[in-house]
């Protein structure tokens, strides 16, 4: 899937002085950045259980179209100024690759589906529209194209998941609700109002989250449209909406 | 809880799909208040995990998409049984204004979308979402196997059965009354003014649209019985002894100087919020348009005391009741939809089938508590 995300950059002289808000925006983009690494990462390891070429190509396409991504955050650093660090070490990325790498030894193509496509990408649509609803300029249209071709990838995910969950349901919601045990508490650390476990490790002083509310955003709002996103795609797979709520309820705060 | 996943989501009984039978009914509703709502995550989440903090309740809740929160199973005292489901629309309890209606009403309509989806037969609306949609019918999903009710014929039915018991108890004679009831063009008031006009010595009518009350009020003059109409309580020329609220007042002190001393007042606004407080002290309020089911009620998982928040068991909303009742009755029918076409017919007929399946008026209360008990403590003492 090609991305349609504008990566060019005006040469560094055009680039507009440092505004007032271009620390936040650093530390929002980092994180993005972050993300779609790991996901670029997964999508490549994912390529390696697939057993039909065509399906290998595809995971191929989608890791190229997250690095894309990752290059239009970098380019959109540089228009404001500032560089775009990335960790993927960093502990909460790090664990999210770890559990989807432990889907992959497992050679589970769903399970990974279940977590890049389900649970990951479910946040960065949700996160990446919140943010381009209030990014200045190329910053914004960037995170709004962006989440809509994330959520591309989530509705052509549904289609395979949903045809395994007809299948057999029961082992397809208890795949699911061990994922989201295992992944979502990641995400819901991540994304709770404060870093209570210490620094996130991508952020490139004291953490961001205190600060958003110059650029309009808080964390809260973040949390909850992307906890928002994850029922509604639930939804869709068609996961009993109460047992989903459960589950997210039971999520640290 | 969070082992289980059981759906409510479908029709048949099919273990490897996790469904878990027929819904005969769905009941629609939201949370009043903030402590209702952060017992009814509580639950969710499970006894081993400690409550959400209120303030990351407050945050959290607004998020929630519409969705089903519990299985209900009712019985009737003849042996029916009926199953159905809640389905929480997650308006926050300081949205429940006019302020938030667009958003509100979207909320109602994802609601009745998980309903429809569930496959239930009947669909009840509970609270203020019956508010909503009594005069916006055509926003709701259509589906032909899903039929919608506002249930606002049995509450109308509880009303009126909750005034004349009240009368009662009070000794009061409804012949000799002055009833006032405000919301009276809403289809709860002008409902409880048809069942109660033809019963009383005059009848004042107030809501704020003028044109509404002066049709109302013809029904009720060619009928020969004696009525006033006014958009200000204060406009009124008599006190009342008998009033129904059929709106939810802003403050009790509205209804200052327009109550006879000792006045039975019927709160069945949503939210209540009448009490007998320093600013009523002498009115006898009550609170109306509330059933108790004594055929058993069971909710899975178990939201006894957190979903239906009375100081009796199994007392409901008469609005969520009609839906369990016609549920029950196998009668899958919009009994109650639009403004203003409850009639003392259809009120009896609805009361009817309640009680046919051991649906009857709850014991009465306030915010005090039991008034029942308070009456007759009272005329105990006298003896």
């Amino acid at each position: 899937m090609g991305s349609n995300v504008d990566l060019s950059c005006p040469p560094p002289g055009e680039c507009a002085a440092l505004s007032p808000t271009a620390l936040i925006w650093q530390d929002v983009l980092a994180q993005a950045l972050t993300g779609e690494l790991v996901a670029a990462m997964n999508y490549t390891a994912l390529a390696g259980i697939c057993g039909d070429p065509a399906e290998i190509a595809e995971a191929l396409e989608h890791a190229q179209g997250e690095k894309g991504h990752a290059a239009a955050f970098a380019a959109e650093g540089r228009r404001i100024g500032v560089p775009v660090p990335s960790n993927v070490e960093a502990k909460h990325w790090k664990r999210l690759r770890e559990a989807f790498m432990r889907r992959i030894a497992e050679r589970d193509f769903i399970g990974c589906l279940i977590v890049q496509e389900i649970m990951l990408e479910s946040f960065a649509v949700a996160g990446y529209a919140r943010v381009g609803r209030v990014g200045p300029g190329s910053l914004g249209k960037t995170f709004a194209a962006i989440a809509a071709e994330e959520e591309e990838h989530i509705e052509h995910a549904m289609a395979i998941l949903r045809a395994e969950r007809d299948l057999n349901t029961a082992r397809f919601d208890g795949k699911v609700r061990q994922l989201h045990f295992e992944v979502m508490t990641t995400l819901a650390e991540m994304l709770a109002r404060e870093c209570v476990h210490g620094h996130c490790e991508v952020c490139h002083g004291s953490c961001v989250k205190p600060s958003l509310f110059g650029i309009s955003l808080s964390a809260a709002e973040l949390r909850g449209a992307s906890l928002q996103q994850y029922l509604r795609t639930l939804d869709k797979l068609g996961l009993p909406g109460e047992v989903t709520l459960a589950w997210v309820t039971q999520l640290p705060v | 809880m969070g082992n289980s996943i059981a759906s409510v989501d479908e029709r048949e009984t099919v273990d490897t799909r996790g469904r878990v039978g027929e819904v005969n009914f769905a009941l629609i509703g939201h949370q009043e208040s903030w402590r209702a709502a952060a017992d009814v995550l509580a639950v969710l989440r499970g006894p081993e995990h400690a409550p959400l903090p209120d303030d990351e309740i407050k945050d959290i809740l607004p998020w929630i998409p519409p969705r089903a929160v519990c299985h209900v199973e009712v019985g009737s005292k003849v042996g029916a049984k009926a199953r159905g489901i809640y389905i929480d629309s997650f308006i926050p309890p300081d949205h429940l204004d006019s302020a938030y209606l667009r958003d509100n009403l979207a909320r109602v309509r994802g609601a009745a979308q998980c309903a429809v989806r569930a496959g239930a037969k009947i669909v009840s609306l509970g609270g203020f979402s019956s508010i909503l949609i009594e005069g916006n019918f055509d926003l709701l999903p259509e589906k032909h196997e899903t039929v919608f009710t506002t249930g606002n014929t049995l509450t109308v039915a509880f009303i009126v059965r909750g005034i004349k018991k009240m009368c009662a108890l009070e000794g009061r004679d409804l012949r000799r009354s002055t009833l006032l009831i405000v919301g009276a063009t809403g289809d709860v008031g002008s409902g409880c003014a048809r069942c109660l006009a033809p019963l009383v010595k005059r009848v004042l009518l107030c809501a704020r649209n003028l044109e509404r009350l002066r049709r109302l009020a013809a029904e009720f003059e060619s009928e020969g019985i004696e009525v006033e109409i006014a958009t200000d309580l204060q406009q009124f020329s008599a006190h009342a002894d008998l009033v129904v609220c059929a709106a939810s007042l802003a403050s009790p002190s509205f209804l200052l100087g327009r109550i006879a001393p000792g006045a039975i007042v019927c709160d069945a606004g949503y939210p209540k919020n009448l009490a007998p407080s320093a600013q009523m002290p002498d009115a006898k309020v009550f609170f109306g348009g509330l059933g108790q089911i004594t055929g058993g009620m069971k909710f899975t998982p178990d939201f006894h005391g957190i979903l239906n928040r009375h100081p009796f068991p199994d007392v409901v909303h008469g609005c969520l009741l009609e839906g369990m009742a016609l549920a029950l009755e196998r009668r899958f029918e919009p009994f109650s939809q639009g403004r203003g076409f409850i009639t003392t017919e259809r009120v009896e007929e609805m009361e009817t089938i309640a009680a046919r399946h051991g649906i009857n008026l709850a014991p009465l209360y306030n915010g005090d508590g039991s008034i029942e008990e308070c009456v007759h403590t009272a005329s105990e003492r006298q003896y």
